[in-house]
């Protein structure tokens, strides 16, 4: 309960946030919401269940193609595209999951890593079907109606932020679930001893190929998110590095804890706008600070936070 | 003998070249206890592996309580009601012992994994219900005060315990212990000789139990096979088998007499 | 006919980078275990090294290949301190996080240093001795000398690293170590002097892959990225560990590679090779050479 409390005050928190802070300081607040959902996505997935994944870009990017695709084939909402977008990347997650069935570690990273690109190299050379290097144009959001009745207009960046935000709430308390379900502990199963799991009864294909599914749907969603505040989507936001970062926020924050790549994923995110004329070392930065992180601390800050306190 | 709940016959495993397993036929009854010794690299823990379904054998076909299960996967064979140990101690080492006993009843957990997600009470209650009987269990074994530890905190001796009182949370018909009680101090394994006896006793487990302490199989065993490079060279009852020549011819040179003495 | 024959002979060449590449990451990981995934960047590293050499420091050929060699050797002695090192009393999720983070750095690093923009190798190989006498048609095949030195650089790499391991007292320590880390270590192997002549060998090969193709192909700062994933690819087809079969499948993946984007598109050429390596990992995961192994 007091999880619950604490989650409710930090949302409220950031629901009147925009009203003290710019339209830019807003814009920065969205995009790490986005790497929010995309790091918690990816702890399910390698911190809880064990199972390497490089190929976070890749969801995300399906996420956001779906949403700029059917925007512009079927003139479909955003209200149509997160569910769509989750579906789609969750298939997709399904598909990485099945090598995922056989492969253990460098191999499944491998896999993954060739994933990310062939899906890099379709949306960027797929000119007819994604619009190519260019990329694809959207309009904003849209309206909410309700029975024909327009309630009110994602237009303003304020209303769109408010969005962003109930779907990270929304995604944030699944994964909560998830992670506290029978579910979630079998995939600490699977990921401390898979031989073992089965040999006590569970079904490990079903623990591995949900926990890949449930990361690839969060990755899409902040995926069709991402494209409909940025009002397009374009190959480049999509590749391995974007991969990396989420990595990095992980493994910094704590790899299977709940609140280490939230933490994570906060910190590395805002980053980039403390360093000033320095932002453009940001990936040479994330690397190092990868490097470093794994080496010294590869149970990351939350990790460490809480064998101390175990102890 | 009684009907049978375990019938290996003619198996046969094949690493590469070597032949871990040459066709060995075995059977266990309800609520025997039955031993499987050898030297060595005679093949003990490969048969483990192929009755509980982590390998897959070459040839043979494995029979549990007359149904085929050759070709069913270890998490299918685990939810018929058989269970097992490690020769080298298996747990997850990340979580809690209690959580440890807990996984083991996911596969009997009526609650769909939906229900669990979302905290439904019938799903909630019998988790509440799951973990009072591992709290129960772990008393039976005097591990109550660790079940909040994680598994790492324990002993060997203790882990020892807690992977059979993993074993018994999954409420099997068969368990199969392979060397229960190696790393074990004398004491210890007094008390695991006890032990077992009482699962079979008052569970009514049957068991088949993979050993080199002598002591422990002359102790518990109805019935005894012996495996020598994957071959079955000798079976029958504990004190006939020890005193096999073909037995001790087998085992000379690899601390047989040592064994059979401890 | 004679295109295909062309087109044979392109694939050879850039399959020679392949195998030179690949021959690096399968002996790290075989000697070491290590799967480094910022070998790619030892390829780019040594092509931008070779642009350096010759175009801003103005070296003479033989000169600038010692200057590639070095700087691949500096490379590999700090590959081997941060990811080798290090990581023995870690799992293995987190050497491969860590060389991943180090392949993000360097090629950030080289982004910041270099530029973003493709830079090319001008090598004027009528000023280079041996190299400008050599011929350039084969019949229905047309090979420049920039091409042409590719394969033969490999070949004779390759044939250098072979005796190497035979024959010499460092060569039977790697091979020691590949077979049985620890009883090699009690054997009285130097394990950290071999993890270190590993690393620079890999450098080494990769750094001279990438300083030959820099006059043929661009250097940019990602270009590692594809390289890398292509000899993953060679490595897992080869067998993870195995020298011989990461030479045969580099061969093989560039011919693929090149018949692909002549016969049937240029798009398809890089997506080939993975598709084919997803494949094989999930259907003979020890390599389209290696035996079969079952592990307890
Ligand atoms: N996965 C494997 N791959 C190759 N060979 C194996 C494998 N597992 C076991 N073997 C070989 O099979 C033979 C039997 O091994 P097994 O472990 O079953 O013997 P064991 O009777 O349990 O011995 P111990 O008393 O030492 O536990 C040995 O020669 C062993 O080397
Ligand atoms: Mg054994």
């Amino acid at each position: 309960m007091r999880v619950y409390l604490i989650a409710l005050l930090a949302f409220a928190g950031l629901a009147v946030a925009p009203f003290g802070i710019g339209g830019y300081e807003t814009n920065v607040l969205m995009m790490v919401l986005f790497f929010v959902i995309l790091a918690v996505g990816l702890d399910l997935v390698t911190g809880y269940c064990g199972q390497f994944s490089f190929a976070t870009g890749a969801f995300y990017g399906i996420g956001a193609y779906t949403a700029a695709i059917m925007t512009r084939d079927f003139n479909t909402t955003i209200w149509v595209h997160l569910p769509a977008g989750a579906i789609v990347a969750g298939l997709f997650g399904l598909l990485l999951g099945i090598p995922a069935l056989r492969l253990k570690g460098h191999f499944l990273a491998i896999v993954t890593i060739a994933f990310q690109t062939i899906v890099y190299l379709v949306i960027s050379q797929w000119t007819s079907f994604t619009g190519g290097q260019v990329g694809l144009p959207m309009p904003n959001a849209g309206p909410v109606t309700v029975f024909g009745v327009t309630l009110f207009e994602f237009g303003s960046l304020r209303s769109y932020y408010w969005l962003t935000l109930a779907m990270t709430a929304l995604t944030l308390l699944i994964s909560w679930r998830l992670v506290n379900s029978r579910l979630g502990r079998e995939w600490v199963a699977i990921r401390d001893d898979e031989t073992l799991a089965s040999a006590v009864g569970l079904d490990t294909t079903r623990g591995k190929l949900t926990a890949f599914v449930a990361y690839a749907a969060l990755a899409g969603v902040a995926g069709v998110l991402t494209a409909h505040s940025l009002r397009g989507v374009t190959p480049d936001d999509y590749t391995i590095w974007i991969s990396a970062t989420v990595v990095a926020m992980m493994v910094v924050g704590g790899r299977g804890t709940f609140i280490g790549p939230i933490l994570g994923a906060v910190f590395l995110a805002i980053l980039p706008e403390l360093l000033g004329k320095f932002a453009e070392y940001k990936m040479l930065i994330y690397g190092v600070l990868l490097v470093l992180v794994v080496t010294l601390m590869p149970e990351g800050v939350v990790g460490r936070l809480r064998a101390r306190a175990a102890r | 003998m009684t009907a049978p709940i375990l019938e290996a016959r003619g198996i046969t495993k094949r690493f590469g070249g070597v032949v871990a397993v040459n066709d060995a036929s075995l059977t266990v009854g309800k609520g025997q206890i039955v031993g499987l010794i050898g030297p060595n690299g005679s093949g003990k823990s490969t048969m483990v592996n192929l009755v509980s379904g982590e390998l897959m054998p070459n040839e043979g076909t494995f029979l549990f309580n007359g149904t085929d299960i050759t070709s069913l996967p270890s998490h299918r064979r685990a939810r018929l009601g058989m269970a097992r140990s490690f020769q080298l101690l298996r747990l997850f080492h990340s979580l809690s012992v209690e959580d440890n006993l807990l996984l083991a009843n996911h596969m009997r957990m009526k609650a769909s994994i939906a229900a669990s997600i979302f905290g439904r009470s019938s799903a909630r209650e019998e988790e509440q219900r799951a973990r009072a009987r591992a709290r129960e269990l772990l008393a039976w074994f005097d591990l109550q005060d660790f079940a909040d530890r994680p598994v790492s905190a324990l002993s060997i001796g203790q882990q020892r315990m807690v992977e059979i009182a993993r074993g018994m949370m999954s409420e099997p018909s068969l368990f199969v212990l392979d060397e229960p009680a190696a790393g074990l101090s004398p004491p210890n394994v007094d008390k695991l000789i006890q032990l077992v006896r009482r699962l079979r006793d008052e569970f009514g487990v049957s068991i088949l139990l993979v050993e080199h302490v002598m002591r422990v199989v002359r102790d518990l065993c109805d019935h005894v096979v012996v495996l020598d490079s994957g071959v079955k060279i000798a079976e029958g009852a504990p004190d006939a088998v020890v005193k096999d020549p073909v037995v001790i011819e087998a085992y000379i040179g690899t601390g047989w007499k040592r064994r059979a003495q401890g | 006919m004679d295109l295909f024959l062309q087109y044979m002979a392109n694939g050879v060449v850039i399959g020679s980078t392949y195998v030179l590449v690949a021959v690096g990451l399968t002996l790290i990981f075989g000697i070491l275990g290590v799967v480094n995934f910022a070998h790619g960047e030892f390829y780019m590293i040594g092509g931008y090294a070779g642009i350096v050499a010759i175009t801003v420091l103005k070296l003479p050929v033989l000169p600038a290949i010692a200057f590639v060699l070095l700087v691949a050797a500096v490379v590999g002695i700090a590959a081997e301190a941060i990811l080798h090192k290090p990581m023995k009393n870690h799992d293995a999720t987190s050497s491969i996080i860590s060389s991943f983070g180090l392949a993000v750095a360097l090629q950030n690093a080289a982004l910041v240093v270099m530029g973003p923009q493709p830079q090319r190798l001008n090598l004027d190989v009528s000023k280079i001795p041996v190299l400008s006498s050599l011929p350039t048609d084969f019949g229905p095949v047309f090979l420049p000398q920039q091409r042409l030195l590719i394969p033969i650089a490999t070949v004779l790499l390759i044939a250098i690293l072979y005796v190497v391991l035979r024959y010499t007292w460092t060569g039977r320590g790697l091979r020691a170590m590949a077979q049985h880390a620890t009883v090699a270590r009690l054997c009285g192997v130097r394990v950290e002097r071999v993890a270190i002549v590993t690393f620079i060998t890999g450098a080494a090969l990769a750094g001279t892959a990438g300083m030959l193709m820099s006059s043929v192909f661009f250097v940019y700062p990602i270009v590692g990225n594809m390289i890398a994933l292509k000899a993953f690819t060679v490595v897992i087809l080869g067998g993870m560990g195995n020298v011989a079969g990461a030479a045969v499948a580099g061969l093989l993946l560039g011919i693929t590679e090149s018949l692909t984007s002549a016969y049937i598109s240029n798009a398809m050429r890089d997506v080939v090779g993975f598709v084919f390596v997803i494949l094989v990992l999930l259907f003979r995961p020890q390599g389209l050479f290696g035996k079969a192994v079952e592990r307890s």
